[in-house]
């Protein structure tokens, strides 16, 4: 069962607050830490993404993108480095925010179209013939959707998970078919390949879920309660 | 006290020179990986550097459509690799380069904001108004403004940013990120001499970092501003071996490394046309450039013309133009002849330390902090500790 936690106080841009929440997430075994939520961002998640990545071993580290805080070019490769500097364990969760309709699913497929012009074996890096890379497998993208306009390709390399794990929200979910987690409330409906149920620490894990979502409010203490229940179901 | 040694290392893909990521000492599938940051952040704070800078495109390679093959990209998007350095490191100042022509201001405050919160005060920005044309297409432009407009703006932007940062709500730990700005241009000069707390610059020559240091101070003090508040840090790109005749070879060894065909794609980026598709044994096709290139016509004219006239082959040229230092101050030599040359430099007023720009990484950067460093303590220009834990106490500016 997956475990998936969303962290979005302020006091993360504290590195000693940060780090010991960070330790506490591993040790109880989360699986996902989403930094910010959709309507909470007391500070820049892709840099918070970043900072975290050399600090885990095993969670994957996702961040909330929304929709209109950068162009998709800038957040692919903040994405794409990412990704890198924790061994494929990076995640991103776009939100409408205060954008227009359809622009969170335009940042994404924009973001996918630039990850997408470097084929996963680009790279020969070859001392001794002096070939770096391989040119007929980078395509610039050339993409023009409704908000979003980039040509690319992109300066900078496909991820190594390909695209970075996808997160959506189902308090304010993007019109996508193919996001790999979603997070779905009493009442919200968020398609994905995995379906996680917002509860509350401690309450029964609904039927048909792929696994839980937990709001953190006392990020310490939620913590520790999430350590304690997961010991328990081992 | 004798006057003291900045050191920042400026570091980008696998080194300064187009081939240097073919030689031995250099890890070029590293650049992917969180070990070697770590190991490059761990050398820099062993060598008391004040800062890392990273610099930064908004285009790919690959003028005319073609990307290169024998050029290391740029590898990761500066901000959060210095964020994920600055997780793995104490002191060491994380300089990160970011356009205000393709960013707004409000994200781009509170990106440098928290990456000062969770640093504990060691953010720089380096301000740069990107000057590739095909950025712009990057971000659905129709058309890229020209310098004076993107210096108008950037003056625009960094005025709002500082605005955000004196009233956040959470402060930085600096107040500000170390504003830092590297315009050689009359208007690059204007903006750094009214906005920026260090300035790197090429200077080849002592008399021409002498000069330089000497104009921005005067400009610097005509703008109301403390000239001893702003760092002057030219870049220094340095082979270091046991003799001056080793440096010497070593540095051809290196050079070698870039065969005709690496040449010539690294001569197509600076002109901004694929020339892979001429025969390099022919005259350079000038005709044929100036209709391709997009960037401004007059500039390419004049790069060409003195190699066109003297009827060098497009290989010729572009072999030459790999060797060709851009400005630079580039030291062969021993350990003790660089700690000497850098010890002269200060002396005399060229610079208030310097921009490392090593030739290929890590190896020539692992060589100078093991062998240059312990020179410069020795005569007491280099610290042995750091004197706090931000970087405006690293640089010695007011907090």
């Amino acid at each position: 069962m997956i475990v998936a936690v969303t962290i979005a106080d302020p006091r993360l841009n504290d590195p000693a607050w940060a780090s010991a929440r960070l330790t506490q997430a591993e040790a109880a075994g989360v699986d996902i830490l989403i930094l910010g939520g959709p309507d909470s961002l007391p500070f820049d998640p892709l840099v918070l993404a970043a900072w975290a990545a050399p600090r885990c071993r095993r969670m994957h580290i996702v961040a909330t993108v929304p929709a209109s805080a950068a162009h998709p070019f800038h957040v692919a490769r903040a994405l794409s480095a990412i990704d890198f500097l924790c061994e494929g364990r990076s995640g991103w969760c776009p939100v409408p925010a205060s954008a227009p309709a359809g622009m969170a699913e335009d940042m994404v497929a924009a973001a996918r179209s630039l990850w997408d012009g470097w084929e996963p074996d680009t790279l020969i890096i070859d001392k001794a013939s002096g070939r770096y890379l391989d040119s007929s497998k980078v395509k610039p993208s050339n993409y023009a959707g409704p908000f979003f306009m980039v040509t690319g390709p992109v300066n900078a390399m496909r991820p190594p998970q390909g695209h970075p794990l996808l997160v959506i929200d189902g308090a304010c979910p993007l019109a996508l078919e193919d996001a790999d987690v979603a997070l779905a409330g009493p009442g919200e409906t968020a398609q994905a390949k995995q379906v996680l149920a917002k509860v509350a620490v401690g309450d029964p894990v609904p039927d048909g879920a792929d696994g839980v979502h937990y709001a953190l409010c006392d990020p310490e203490h939620d913590l520790a309660a999430i350590a304690i229940l997961k010991g328990g179901a081992a | 006290m004798s006057r003291q040694i900045h050191l920042w290392a400026f570091l980008q893909g696998i080194g300064h020179y187009p081939s240097g990521w073919r030689h031995a000492g250099a890890d070029p599938a590293g650049v992917f990986t969180m070990d070697y940051y770590r190991r490059i952040g761990q050398l820099c704070e062993r060598g008391r550097f004040d800062a890392i800078v990273y610099g930064d495109q908004l285009q790919s390679r690959g003028a005319g459509g073609r990307t290169p093959e024998r050029l290391a990209m740029p590898t990761l998007d500066p901000v959060p690799l210095l964020a994920a350095i600055g997780s793995v490191t104490e002191h060491i100042g994380l300089v990160a380069t970011v356009s205000t022509t393709y960013n707004d201001v409000p994200a781009l405050a509170e990106r440098f904001a928290t990456l000062d919160r969770i640093t504990g005060g060691r953010a720089g920005w380096n301000i740069v108004t990107t000057a590739h044309p095909a950025s712009a297409a990057n971000f659905g432009a129709a058309s890229f403004p020209e310098k004076a407009e993107r210096y108008a703006r950037a003056a625009e932007f960094v005025e709002q940013a500082c605005e955000l940062w004196d009233s956040a709500a959470l402060p930085l730990p600096q107040g500000r990120p170390v504003l830092v700005q590297a315009g050689q241009s009359g208007d690059g000069r204007t903006f750094a001499a009214r906005t920026a707390e260090a300035i790197f610059c090429p200077a080849a020559t002592i008399e021409a970092g002498i000069a330089f240091r000497g104009d921005m101070r005067a400009r610097i003090a005509a703008e109301g501003r403390d000239p001893d508040g702003v760092r002057i840090m030219p870049g220094l790109s340095f082979i270091l071996a046991g003799s001056e005749a080793e440096a010497v070879a070593k540095d051809e060894a290196l050079l070698a490394l870039a065969d005709e065909a690496l040449c010539i794609e690294y001569l197509s980026e600076s002109l901004a046309c694929d020339l892979t598709v001429f025969d390099p044994a022919a005259p350079i096709p000038v005709e044929a450039i100036l209709a391709a290139t997009i960037l401004p016509r007059e500039d390419v004219a004049r790069s060409l013309e003195k190699p066109a006239q003297e009827g060098l082959s497009l290989g010729e040229f572009a072999s030459r133009y790999v060797r060709t230092p851009r400005g630079h101050n580039v030291f062969r030599g021993t350990p003790r002849q660089l700690a000497d040359q850098m010890i002269a430099w200060i002396d005399a007023g060229a610079c208030d330390g310097f921009t490392l720009q090593p030739a290929y990484m890590p190896g020539e950067l692992e060589l100078f902090v093991d062998e240059v460093v312990p020179l410069l303590q020795a005569a007491g220009r280099l610290r042995r500790d750091y004197p706090g834990r931000t970087l405006r106490a690293s640089l010695g500016l007011a907090e």
